[in-house]
């Protein structure tokens, strides 16, 4: 400030000034609130996620040495065991998904009604998605065992003899592929129908009363009522289900070991923790970056698929 | 009227078939559910010497001493053989290293627990009738006590997965809860971007993510700490918890904030003096949401802990590096399940109402 201005004028002013800030901005502080409110979501986002997803990036195109290079990725692509990983991680994804998928939405359709014990019959379904993945691992690696509980059983009510054990886990990888794709769907299974059951229960009885009401069969007010207005629902529970199936590892590792099966998100885990040295951590930092594209792609293309970017234009016109 | 009765005919006849479906979906639930649970109250004398192993673990082992010139022999009845088999040392004398001995065995192998003078009492017996049978009850525990023994520093894993998961709950309900609020309430650009990022942390491995983490974390001092682990895990709850908060805000009518605010109080005070109140139930269901996620998590805490591994870690070494018989790691495994399991019985209409509102 100029000391030579007379105090009059400089106190009206910054009156004048403060005033005018204060009449903007009782506007832009009314917008400002949700920006404020998701500030620190934002920020956190950046430091713990996208930051480190960069870092990852970064990283995986540098040797040992801290020199760029393409090595890593050109590791990966030459080796038969990424190709291996990449076609048993697709066959369990494809599989598991469309059945896990058919099968949620047939019960959650059945069980979409009221009746007595449902919170309860909810609850048990539910337990699957709470359990640990450790202690799904426990569960069946002790029922699979050739003297595990699964052969016991059948021993107890005389379906097999001694003899007729069972090798569940000594299988080849077809067999090795259903037997992950049956744990897979006993586990996720529940939760998908409950998303499904969630959806419908917003559909509500009394649209689909009215479809009946005009005359639509059972089956018409299934594909041309339920099934559209659940479209959102299903996009979610498909979505979350193909990021997470493509990141299958930890129950074929509890079972098998590693390497017996390779899937992309072990080999990972197999170059980062298993091998130990620097080289190969930075491969596996390569590796999860190559997944991380996969999911995406594999998530954007079902979006694509499904036409939920075109109802989201549709919603911006 | 023949119309009628064919119709409730009809509907009974639905009515059944729905419940035989529920049943059976239950049972199909419950049936792995349920050996992981027995084979936690097993003995290591059920899971390694009777085959087929019992479904259901008995409540008591029966025993049997008898003698013959080399001196006493133990017997265990073995069900799957439908007779007494011999148990432990083949043969012991009546003095009082061998019975001592003989009393850890018991209690190791069978999970029964009998004193030395007991077993001087029943030696007597068998002096003068030639053999003695007699029952001890199991002790059903055993294997949880024996875990937290045997597993290395499985009691202090647990106190860490509990600080993990406190703190998770408080950054990712503090963040997440702010970033619903705005969501319930109001519109804003990117709100769209922000829905779908639940989705796009979810798209980069968490075990990809926890790797570039090593660094970040070590170079801030917290590097194999609770609370850095739990920063990690905020990444994913902070999504969950916007959806699961703002489905709650939205279930409470801006009406009653208007109201309060007819009446004088601020939009904060609104906030914190009816909204709060009423949202309070949906945010600890969200809570708990939180505590099982972080709870539950393994991958992530593997490669981001050394010396201080949270509970899950300790079991999935357990199970990985066999160091432990199966009905040792089952019975780790239920310990680690049952608290996420409960909390899932309090929250589990919340769970349908979150997925009601979840929509991409």
């Amino acid at each position: 400030m100029r000391p030579d201005l007379p105090a009059a004028f400089l106190s009206g002013y910054m009156m004048t000034i403060t005033k005018d800030q204060l009449s903007l901005s009782k506007e832009t502080r009314k917008k400002m609130v949700p920006y404020l409110l998701i500030a620190p979501v934002v920020i956190y986002y950046s430091m713990f996620w996208l930051f480190p997803v960069l870092n990852a990036i970064i990283e995986s195109f540098k040797d040992v040495d801290g020199i760029w290079t393409f090595g890593n990725y050109i590791h990966i692509f030459k080796d038969p065991v990424f190709y291996e990983a990449l076609s048993n991680t697709a066959f369990i994804v494809i599989f598991s998904v469309t059945i896990e998928f058919i099968l949620a939405f047939g019960l959650a359709l059945l069980i979409n009604k009221k009746f007595r014990g449902s919170s309860m019959f909810l609850f048990l379904a539910m337990i699957p998605m709470s359990l640990p993945a450790v202690a799904v691992g426990a569960m069946w690696s002790s029922g699979l065992a050739t003297r595990g509980w699964l052969n016991s059983f059948l021993m107890n009510f005389g379906f097999i003899d001694d003899a007729s054990k069972i090798l569940f886990l000594a299988g080849g990888k077809m067999s090795t592929m259903l037997l992950i794709i049956i744990i897979d769907a006993w586990t996720v299974i529940p939760f998908v129908m409950i998303i499904l059951l969630a959806g419908l229960q917003g559909v509500g009885e009394d649209v689909r009363e009215a479809g009946a009401i005009f005359g639509g069969t059972k089956f018409q007010i299934l594909r041309k009522i339920t099934i559209p207005m659940l479209k959102p629902t299903i996009t979610t529970a498909m979505i979350l289900r193909i990021i997470s199936a493509i990141q299958i590892w930890l129950i074929i590792v509890l079972l098998y070991g590693f390497n017996r099966l390779p899937v992309l998100l072990e080999q990972v885990v197999l170059n980062y923790d298993q091998l130990g040295a620097e080289y190969f951590e930075r491969i596996g930092l390569a590796l999860s970056v190559v997944v991380a594209i996969i999911v995406s792609a594999a998530a954007i293309f079902y979006l694509k698929v499904s036409g939920s970017f075109e109802k989201e234009e549709k919603q911006d016109e | 009227m023949n119309n009628v009765v064919k119709r409730q005919l009809r509907r009974s006849a639905k009515r059944t078939s729905l419940y035989i479906v529920l049943v059976g979906i239950a049972f199909i639930i419950i049936f792995p559910v349920f050996f992981l649970f027995s084979f936690s109250f097993m003995s290591d004398y059920e899971t390694y010497s009777e085959w087929p192993k019992p479904l259901v673990p008995s409540f008591k082992a029966n025993f049997m001493i008898d003698k013959n010139t080399e001196g006493y022999h133990l017997f265990i009845f073995n069900k799957s053989e439908d007779g007494f088999m011999p148990f432990g040392p083949l043969v012991f004398a009546n003095n009082e290293k061998d019975i001592d001995s003989l009393r850890k065995f018991i209690k190791l192998q069978s999970n029964c627990k009998i004193s030395s003078q007991k077993i001087v009492e029943y030696l007597k017996v068998v002096d003068n009738n030639s053999r003695v049978e007699f029952s001890i009850k199991k002790d059903l525990l055993a294997n949880y006590i024996l875990f937290f023994k045997v597993v290395n520093g499985a009691p202090k894993a647990v106190l860490n997965s509990l600080m993990v998961a406190g703190a998770t709950i408080l950054i990712s309900l503090s963040i997440g809860g702010l970033g619903g609020y705005a969501f319930a309430r109001y519109f804003f650009k990117g709100k769209n971007i922000l829905k779908l990022s639940v989705l796009f942390v979810r798209m980069f491995p968490a075990v990809s993510l926890a790797i570039p983490m090593v660094i970040i974390l070590a170079k801030m001092g917290l590097y194999d700490q609770p609370l850095g682990l739990s920063l990690v895990y905020s990444v994913g709850q902070i999504s969950m918890s916007i959806w699961i908060t703002a489905s709650v805000f939205m279930s409470i009518p801006v009406s009653l904030e208007e109201a309060a605010m007819i009446f004088g109080t601020s939009k904060v005070g609104a906030f914190w003096h009816v909204t709060l109140p009423l949202a309070l139930p949906g945010l600890a269901a969200c809570a708990m949401y939180s505590f099982i996620g972080s709870w539950n998590e393994v991958i992530a805490a593997v490669v981001l802990t050394q010396f201080n591994p949270t509970f899950p870690v300790v079991v999935y070494k357990a199970l990985v590096g066999s160091q432990g018989q199966i009905n040792l790691i089952t019975a780790g495994s239920v310990a680690q399940a049952l608290p996420a399991i409960i909390f899932t019985l309090i929250i589990r209409k919340y769970i349908i109402q979150m997925w009601g509102g979840v929509k991409v």
